[in-house]
């Protein structure tokens, strides 16, 4: 059925083999038995020439099929609309796009709102400015949108409408109609259908997409040459703009956004691997489970086990952001117990460093800024961080005390965190982003085009924040307090709105004082569907070196997580563990998945999101740090600090040091984990191969390397306690080999031997990340 | 009028699957699609074809504020308290003027073209330094900033090493004496952040840090660890990260080892006569050593020259150590890069982050006033020997020609061949172009 001249209908055909479903519209030929009635091209996309009814034939070797195509509203059309029908083309072609004409300013003094979000104004924009130029109702096709449009006129962005396009023919009737804001026949568009929704597609095969959009009078109307298609994961998946997958050869997951007016839906695929494996990890506990279910669907297979040495260095990196020493490698290496892994993650879970390194991180997250918060006001954070997290507080209630902050910054208390944020937007939406998960920030200027956030969710969010506020102290300090709020006013319309959470109806603050206690209330709430995700995501994200949704605080439907049963067991595990996060994180890392290796096999090596074998991390600046410090046994003497104190354990995120700055500390300006670099540089690599710093440090006549030289042990022993206190492991009979040139090498006496072997360890990747 | 300068741009940012859309959705990582090796084969690879002109740019970072009527925009009949005390010398340039202090440059007033009518209104020195570097709108309060290297936004050097690749043994993107405050590479991350040469090449012992020979270390020693470590590497497949860490490894070591590379950072090396041309002072040593680094393959040496926040008594200072060994370090670089036939390949800026006040304080000095500042450009495909704009009576606006950041940072983009409306996910997963918007400066292109 075509409605309208411009009308156009996507056919999909599809091949049943066996029980796969294999789409043949790109193969079979097309045919009209009338050709003055309908067009089919050799896409399978039908449109009208003329009303009245004929057949569109599909013919596939000797098989073939006839379908009634019935052609209306040619003689006496439907007039067009601004927000159904032309809203749709500007958004197609990309004029309202950030680089075009989308963004703040516009371009060349015509400005549309970002993606279509405000109908009004780019109505306005493109019918009433500089009226009878941009549209002119006696001679459409003079008019400037078409003209700059077909780039019939030169314009900035070329080509963008065809001349002899439907999209050009449905433009030009709507300004030959009187260019009309609405149309009688306007029913607004309350979902979109996209065809297939889910499907296994081969390696290098094609897939049409076909899109239906449903409007409030049920008319159904193919909409597969408007709609838009982005792919989250092009290495893997790609779409054309008329909705044509096609299948790379790297086999994995990926989503298709299929965007409309504001309406999006999404196809999900899947690509096996073609020799599929059947191996799964083995079952420790339900991560490897779903781990597993997921990778036999794919037809991946996991990494190997790691051996003891390799498990000690990454749990203990992991978890404490400190180097196993060589007399805790050797007496782990050497311990018959078949419980030690187990028993270890319980020892490292207690120790004093574990808070020392989550308040870091934390810190970090939370803004712990001296420029901002004055030097006191980050040492009463840091402690309170420290305090909580080294008695293990539920996660929900440190949220809470988090998010009901007040009183003086300079109190041991996370009040800072409110100085930090600065204004009740800027504290909706990174209380939002850390805590959610979801990054409404883009809703406060434009609906977020593929998010169901707009700024009705954006204001109606403020309005929790907006009686916080900071008050000046007789002794010139800064106190947080929190007074009765208002409702925020929305950013486009003016009027308040009430304020809501994410999702949820408008907050009834009877009986508080602080608007805030209804949204934490909401936020740690059972029901709540963001809170618990967004911190099992991020935790899951600290160990395996990527979220299962990535980037950890993108949470949307559009954006969706490597592993949902996965993810939602992990959801429910923490809520029955009642936000016991060292318990959590227990469950993790006995999993076999947190054990795998990160030699990657053939069938695994282009797998990054699907956990079959562990990422190689970067260790954070701080880290890397107090590693080099530990096994050359030369502390960094911070200024103005005691000494002994270690990296992790500073708080001053201000502090110059070339080390730092080079390895990527963040200055914690924002509440993005992002904000810490962890990408290799050359300033790096020059720092660690040829600094006098790290020459000092191994060559220190109190250092390892001196201590090792001057004893009695033998070169092979002199190996073994520089490969347990770097690597956690003995070194191999190659390795003994090729080390021992250094204690041959004629003229070298065993002082320098020992720095050279020394040198070259610490310059290993394998002592540099976290493998 | 067309404000797109040439075509290819516009299919690459309004076409229909463009590279924003790909990485929008961000499922795979902050850089969507694309992998640590791809980014380093995609810099690896040899630079594209170009038509731009300027394939480096030397940026001298005047900072603190360089006072635009007591250098390039000189007042001489407006009052006093305005003028100043300095007098006004003819140039090269029929009709233009300059303070006397900057006798040199008027010698090759031909070679240079001054833009008098830059203007923005952030009167902060981290804020200011901070929107000329990115031209973004800095959220941040004014005050001392010192770590740059995770600042939200990339600056102008990251970018253009990021889009061009180094062209030669060193980085991309070189800061010197030290890091420019706002010269960090942001959300493009520590792989595009400067490469700091951390010391005063007017000091006889001078040294670039990392690059010299450890103390105590033999050749042979030298030569041991590397074959050590060579060993021990030998065994492992690298993945990820670690991979990259290795390339990194490999481009180091040729820095340390390579005479070419090292060569160039011994400006020691450099007849004594030339570096005499330059002046012997910290910012004439950098801008003789940021020619070393341009030959050698740098794209984007910026050169951060302090102390030009000049409030109290600024004359005797101005007269004394800030103008003259800044006109005589740009003057000697435009004219040693012009003999060498290097002028038309590299771009050559010197600015600050604001102008200074019309009137005198009653200090005898100059507060901020970033209402009006000059711009100097030379080579790179500047059309030279021209005055840009001008400002009003008591040097205090604009009056013809206003020039905003975002107008300067797309024009050096522009002349170095490089897209200024490419568009990066920022943390948010959200696309913004390298430059927002801005024109390109009239008739400074030639």
């Amino acid at each position: 059925m075509l409605d309208r001249p411009e009308a156009s209908q996507q056919v999909l055909v599809v091949e049943t083999v066996g029980n796969q479903q294999l789409d043949r519209t790109h193969e079979v030929i097309y045919a009209i038995s009338d050709p003055m009635i309908a067009h089919v091209d050799h896409e399978g996309m039908v449109s009208p020439r003329s009303e009245g009814t004929t057949q569109l034939l599909i013919r596939r070797g000797a098989e073939q099929v006839a379908i009634t195509v019935a052609v209306t509203g040619f003689v006496e059309p439907t007039p067009v609309s601004f927000q159904f029908e032309v809203q749709p083309i500007l958004t197609k072609t990309r004029c309202n796009s950030g680089g075009c004409h989308g963004k703040a300013e516009g371009q060349n003094g015509f400005k549309l709102s970002l993606f279509g979000f405000d109908n009004e104004s780019d109505y306005d924009a493109l019918v009433k400015e500089t009226r009878g130029r941009r549209v002119n109702f006696s001679n459409p096709d003079s008019s400037l949108v078409l003209l700059k449009g077909s780039a019939h006129v030169p314009h900035g962005g070329g080509l963008k409408i065809a001349r002899d396009s439907p999209r050009y023919d449905l433009l030009r009737r709507w300004i030959r109609e009187g260019a009309p804001f609405n149309s009688p026949a306007d029913h607004p568009v309350t979902r979109i259908e996209v065809e297939p929704s889910e499907l296994v597609m081969q390696l290098g095969t094609t897939q049409q997409l076909r899109v239906t959009a449903l409007d409030t009078s049920g008319r159904r109307q193919c909409v597969t040459a408007a709609a838009e298609y982005i792919s989250n994961a092009p290495q893997i998946i790609t779409t054309t703009e008329s909705g044509l997958m096609h299948a790379t050869d790297i086999p994995g997951e990926a989503a298709i956004l299929v965007r409309y007016l504001d309406q999006i839906s999404v196809c999900r695929i899947t690509l096996p691997q073609s020799n599929p494996s059947l191996i799964r990890p083995l079952e420790r506990n339900f991560i490897d489970k779903h781990v597993g279910d997921k990778l036999v669907r794919l037809g991946i297979p996991p990494s190997e086990p790691i051996d003891d040495s390799v498990f000690l260095r990454r749990v203990s990196l992991d978890t404490i952001g400190t180097l196993p020493t060589a007399v805790e490698a050797r007496k782990f290496l050497t311990d018959t117990d078949p419980n030690k892994r187990s028993r270890l993650i319980d020892d490292l879970l207690a120790r004093p460093e574990y808070a020392d390194y989550w308040t870091m991180k934390w810190a970090d997250v939370l803004r712990t800024d001296k420029l901002k918060i004055t030097p006191q006001g980050t040492v009463g954070m840091t402690r309170w961080l420290r305090a909580k997290i080294a008695v293990n507080q539920p996660f929900d209630q440190f949220a809470t005390e988090i998010l009901l902050a007040q009183g003086p910054i300079q109190s041991e208390s996370p009040a800072g965190f409110f100085k930090s944020l600065d204004t009740p937007e800027v504290a909706a939406r990174s209380i939002s982003q850390l805590f959610l998960g979801v990054r409404i920030e883009c809703a406060q200027c434009h609906h977020h085009p593929s998010e169901k956030w707009s700024q009705d969710d954006y204001a109606g969010l403020v309005g929790f924040f907006t009686g916080v506020s900071v008050k000046k102290l007789p002794n010139g300090t800064d106190a947080i307090v929190a007074r009765a709020g208002s409702d925020q006013k929305h950013p486009r319309t003016g009027e308040p709105v009430k304020a809501r959470a994410l999702g949820a109806a408008a907050a009834d603050f009877t009986g508080m004082s602080d608007r805030r206690q209804a949204f934490a209330k909401w936020m740690t709430s059972s029901e709540n569907l963001f809170f618990a995700r967004a911190i099992v995501n991020r935790i899951w994200s600290h160990y395996f070196g990527r979220g299962m949704v990535n980037p950890i605080d993108d949470m949307r439907a559009t954006n969706p997580s490597s592993n949902e049963p996965l993810i939602n067991a992990l959801v429910a595990h923490m809520k029955d563990r009642n936000y016991d996060l060292k318990a959590f994180t227990k469950t993790l890392l006995v999993s076999q998945t947190y054990q795998l290796s990160v030699e990657v096999n053939d069938g695994n090596k282009n797998d990054n999101q699907n956990f079959s074998h562990a990422l190689p991390k970067a260790m954070p600046a701080e880290v890397l740090l107090d590693a080099v410090c530990q096994v050359t046994n030369v502390p960094e003497k911070f200024n103005g600090w005691p000494d002994g104190f270690r990296s992790i354990q500073v708080w001053d995120n201000r502090m110059p040091s070339y080390f730092f700055r080079i390895f990527g500390r963040p200055v914690r300006a924002s509440v993005c984990e992002c904000e810490r670099s962890n990408e290799p540089s050359i300033s790096q690599a020059l720092h660690l191969l040829n600094s006098p710093e790290i020459q000092e440090k191994i060559s220190h006549k109190r250092g390892t390397a001196r201590h090792l030289a001057d004893s009695s042990l033998s070169d092979d022993e002199i190996l073994d306690e520089i490969f347990l206190g770097t690597v956690s492991r003995f070194p191999t009979i190659k390795e003994r080999a090729v080390l021992r040139q250094a204690f041959e090498t004629a003229g070298t006496d065993r002082r320098s031997a020992v720095e050279d072997v020394f040198w070259s360890v610490l310059n290993t990747k394998e002592f540099l990340y976290n493998q | 009028m067309l404000n797109i300068p040439f075509g290819p741009s516009c299919g690459r940012y309004c076409d229909g699957l463009s590279r924003r859309q790909m990485l929008r959705l961000g499922s795979t990582g902050l850089f969507g699609g694309l992998s640590l090796p791809q980014l380093l084969m995609a810099q690896d690879s040899p630079a594209t074809p170009r038509s731009a002109k300027a394939t480096s740019c030397i940026f001298i970072f005047l900072e603190g504020g360089p006072p635009q009527q007591d250098m390039w925009d000189p007042k001489p009949d407006a009052p006093a308290e305005i003028r100043g005390p300095f007098q006004t010398i003819p140039t090269k340039t029929p009709g233009v003027f300059f303070s006397e202090h900057c006798r040199e440059c008027a010698k090759i007033s031909d070679k240079f073209t001054v833009v008098r009518s830059h203007s923005h209104a952030d009167n902060g020195h981290s804020t200011g330094y901070y929107y000329v570097m990115t031209g973004r709108k800095p959220t941040f309060p004014d005050g001392e900033n010192p770590i740059p290297t995770n600042d939200v936004f990339p600056s102008l050097g990251a970018f253009v090493g990021k889009e061009l690749g180094t062209n030669g043994r060193v980085p991309a993107y070189i800061n010197m004496p030290h890091p420019m405050s706002a010269g960090g590479p942001g959300f493009l991350g520590a792989e595009y952040a400067p490469f700091v040469i951390e010391a005063d090449p007017s000091q006889p012992d001078f040294e670039v840090k990392d690059l010299g020979r450890v103390n105590g270390l033999s050749n042979g020693r030298v030569e041991l660890r590397q074959k050590l470590l060579a060993g021990l590497e030998q065994e492992r497949r690298r993945i990820g990260r670690a991979a990259a860490m290795s390339t990194y490894y490999s481009k180091a070591y040729s820095l340390i080892s390579s005479p070419e590379a090292r060569k160039a950072f011994h400006i020691q090396s450099e007849p004594i006569n030339v570096r005499e041309s330059y002046g012997m002072t910290q910012i004439g040593q950098c801008a003789l050593l940021g020619r070393r680094m341009i030959e050698a393959g740098c794209r984007f040496v910026g050169i951060d020259a302090p102390g030009w926040d000049v409030h109290f008594n600024c004359f005797p200072s101005l007269s004394g150590d800030l103008i003259p060994p800044a006109d005589r370090a740009f003057s000697a670089l435009i004219t040693d890069l012009d003999q060498r036939g290097l002028l038309d390949s590299t771009l050559v800026v010197m600015m600050g982050e604001m102008g200074r006040t019309p009137r005198i304080n009653a200090q005898a000095g100059r507060d901020h006033w970033s209402m009006a500042q000059c711009i100097l450009f030379a080579g790179g495909g500047v059309k030279s020997g021209q005055i840009i704009g001008a400002t009003d009576a008591q040097a205090a606006a604009p009056i013809s020609d206003p020039v905003s950041i975002p107008d300067l940072l797309r024009t050096i983009h522009t002349l170095m061949g490089i897209d200024s409306s490419k568009e990066y996910p920022d943390p948010l997963g959200r696309p913004v172009p390298i430059v927002n918007g801005g024109k390109l400066i009239p008739g400074l292109i030639a």
